[in-house]
């Protein structure tokens, strides 16, 4: 009988720890100029809407140069220096380490260069010529950066920066920071195309699945996928000029600017998915991989045992191909040509 | 000069001659004409294009206004100090400087006056829509034909917008998947009324209130929307149906004050709604396409697309989507059409206006396009006022 009694207060106890009881949750809204959405699986929602839009709104404050009011903008404007947060201290980091590791290609000081070709808050009229791009150049490097304690040095006033290339992976970082802080092991949060992902989806605890999508001419059109792929825990961020671009004597120009030469990228590369454990680093190389060219970029990751990338190219013939670095073809899911141990 | 040097030399003449053109264009104001222009009706409507033409200063120079109002005469001088002013517009087409005339008079006399003109040799750019009737629609298609040398380009300005063209293509590249329905509007909450100073008639100021000047509501405002459904789909309606009323400005007026016109386009397998209020102004202009894959939202200088629910099935089978720069939606789950607000219509169709004369091109709003919109209008007033189903007679198919 006592037997029987703990056996059954030992299924009642495991039953109630199955994981299967949790399902997902839902979260979206608007911030930096598009959408988010968060899904989490919990017993219970415990993540809020609200907070949500606070941290996206306090990260607005800290790094968007449309706000003339943030952070980054009152550093853009200074002479000198500025007392920075924690966001921007981040953000920073990150940036100067992938500004040594892209040998210069990623560099945040690239905001004058970025505005004269038009991706700034003021709008232009023409674009610049050579002259104009080499003038401005002598304001664009990292190096002319420093941090001592919580100050923000710049060697030059005209420098100024520009992180739009990793605010949305670093913004997507702190979302999960907050998310986990609240005891959630399993998550999706998509920020302007740009993924972090933690665990399995419930119930089933099934591999989450991400699309990457594939390059369509017009924003008017509907969404394709090109791939569907189950990454490990980490980040998935993707580059790629199909949407943004300038048009200039009938050639398009990518919004994706050199920092070396301040000139759009201009190669084979139509985008690039890049994995990293965090959307950070994702976010700061996916960008420098597309400017880089699909050589140099493979070469590279080879460097950068943390990384993996999917790219689609344009071929000399003109037709479309894709190809894969390292690690990253191990979380394909829907190649039918080969059988896998997707090793989830 | 040996044989192969000259005939080198002449090759590169003739290709010089050949790239003339271009070279006239790209030495700009250097050998740019200006067009020399008369205004022929000084009402709200011809005071806003001349507004509208001073900023393009180089391209048009107004020499001579006329109109029957002394009140709208002196008006006008006041924006234009110095021209030539004539009652009769006669008189005017016969000064031999002027090159073209902008026709902005009540809409019974938009045919004899643009017979005029065009007798007269002059270009002509001539408010919407183009005749007061029928007949006179198909009498000015066979007079422009009889003057080939000369422009006639009709007011209906949206065909020149930039916006309005991203739609049309947007329509021809499938984006928005078959269309079945159009919904415009054009509200206001007023009376529609002018003030008529002393010594003027009711009919003289507001010819819009009256059947035997003015096309009514649908001639003034809906003809904008009508026309544009038939330049972006290359068609007409087959059948018209309408009614209406003046449900409540009980003023003498004849025109209604509330209109509501369904056209049904066979070919296209279209219905086409278009409706005007003078009593409310919530909605103001709305112009929205509808079809299978997305719907366009139109106001007068800005367009949303909304994409249909169904185009994004594939993305039900993933948890997330990775895209480079995502698209920058609205709050309301919409995409801007275009990305910043571009200028008044007019001013576009001013623009190529100029381009047609100095280059002697046809217009994309020109004596045919305007004719099957004039016919549309006054098929939809006929419905209204008859309370008969309006069908598209073989006639109405005109051809340059």
């Amino acid at each position: 009988m006592r037997f029987a009694i703990t056996i059954l207060l030992f299924f009642l106890i495991t039953a109630g720890k199955q994981p299967s009881e949790k399902r997902p949750w839902r979260l979206s809204g608007f911030a930096q100029g598009t959408t988010w959405h968060i899904t989490y699986y919990a017993t219970d929602s415990i993540v809020q809407q609200h907070p949500i839009d606070s941290i996206l709104l306090q990260l607005d404050s800290s790094l968007s140069i449309y706000k003339p009011y943030s952070l980054i903008s009152r550093f853009n404007q200074a002479t000198d220096s500025i007392v920075t947060d924690i966001h921007l201290r981040n953000v920073i980091s990150a940036s100067l380490q992938t500004w040594k590791a892209t040998g210069g290609i990623f560099d945040i000081t690239i905001q004058p260069v970025t505005q004269a070709w038009g991706f700034g808050p003021i709008k232009v009229t023409e674009l610049p010529d050579s002259l104009t791009i080499s003038n401005l150049m002598h304001c664009v490097d990292s190096r002319y950066l420093s941090m001592k304690g919580t100050v923000l040095f710049k060697q030059k006033p005209c420098v100024r920066l520009d992180v739009n290339g990793i605010a949305q992976g670093y913004s997507s970082d702190v979302l999960a920071a907050f998310v986990e802080s609240k005891g959630v092991t399993d998550y999706m949060i998509e920020l302007g195309g740009e993924i972090r992902l933690k665990g399995k989806k419930y119930p089933g605890a099934l591999p989450i699945r991400i699309g990457i999508e594939g390059p369509v001419e017009s924003e008017f059109q509907p969404q394709m996928l090109h791939k569907v792929i189950s990454p490990p825990d980490g980040a998935i961020t993707t580059s790629g000029s199909y949407r943004k671009f300038v048009q200039s004597g009938g050639q398009t120009l990518s919004h994706i600017i050199d920092g070396r030469t301040g000139f759009p990228a201009k190669n084979e590369l139509i985008s690039v998915t890049v994995y990293a454990p965090d959307a950070i680093t994702a976010d700061a190389w996916d960008n420098s991989l597309m400017a880089m060219g699909l050589e140099r970029a493979l070469k590279t990751l080879q460097q950068q045992p943390s990384l993996a990338a999917y790219f689609i190219y344009r071929k000399k013939d003109g037709s479309i191909a894709d190809t894969a670095s390292t690690f990253f073809d191990k979380f394909m899911i829907e190649e039918k040509s080969r059988t896998r141990d997707t090793g989830n | 000069m040996s044989r192969r040097k000259f005939l080198h030399q002449a090759g590169a003449l003739a290709s010089g001659l050949l790239l003339h053109q271009q070279l006239l264009a790209a030495f700009g104001s250097g050998i740019q004409q200006t067009i020399n222009i008369g205004f022929i009706g000084c009402g709200d409507r011809g005071r806003g294009i001349l507004h509208i033409m001073r900023e393009l200063p180089s391209e048009f120079r107004v020499t001579a206004v006329c109109d029957v109002l002394d009140f709208r005469l002196q008006e006008m001088l006041k924006d234009a100090p110095g021209v030539k002013s004539y009652k009769d517009h006669r008189k005017l087409l016969e000064d031999k400087e002027l090159h073209a005339v902008i026709i902005a008079t009540p809409l019974n006399l938009h045919y004899p006056i643009a017979a005029d003109a065009l007798a007269a040799g002059k270009h002509v750019f001539l408010e919407k829509t183009m005749t007061y009737n029928i007949p006179e629609a198909s009498k000015l298609v066979q007079l422009a034909k009889q003057h080939p040398a000369q422009v006639l380009q009709v007011g209906h300005q949206y065909r020149y917008v930039p916006l309005y063209f991203k739609v049309k293509e947007m329509i021809e590249k499938g984006y928005l998947g078959k269309i079945t329905h159009i919904d415009c509007r054009w509200d206001r909450n007023w009376n529609w009324r002018r003030k008529v100073p002393a010594g003027y008639s009711d009919k003289q100021v507001n010819w819009r209130m009256y059947k035997a000047y003015s096309g009514g509501l649908v001639a003034e405002l809906l003809s904008h929307q009508i026309d544009f459904i038939n330049w972006a789909f290359n068609t007409h309606p087959d059948e018209v149906l309408g009614t209406g009323g003046i449900d409540f400005y009980k003023d003498g007026r004849e025109t209604f004050d509330n209109v509501q016109v369904i056209l049904r386009y066979n070919k296209e397998n279209m219905i086409g709604n278009f409706g005007a209020t003078c009593g409310n102004s919530r909605e103001g202009y709305i112009f929205k396409i509808k079809g299978t894959k997305g719907t366009v939202a139109l106001l007068v200088n800005s367009g949303i697309f909304y994409p249909e629910p169904e185009t994004r099935k594939e993305l039900q089978v993933v948890d997330g989507v990775s895209g480079a720069t995502k698209i920058e939606w609205n709050t309301d789950g919409g995409i801007p059409i275009l990305k910043e607000q571009g200028k008044d219509g007019t001013w576009y169709a001013l623009k190529d206006f100029y381009t047609c004369i100095t280059e002697k091109k046809q217009p994309t709003s020109n004596v045919i396009t305007g004719a099957t919109t004039a016919v549309c209008v006054h098929l939809a007033n006929a419905a209204a006022y008859t309370n008969t189903i309006q069908k598209w007679k073989t006639s109405y198919n005109f051809s340059s």
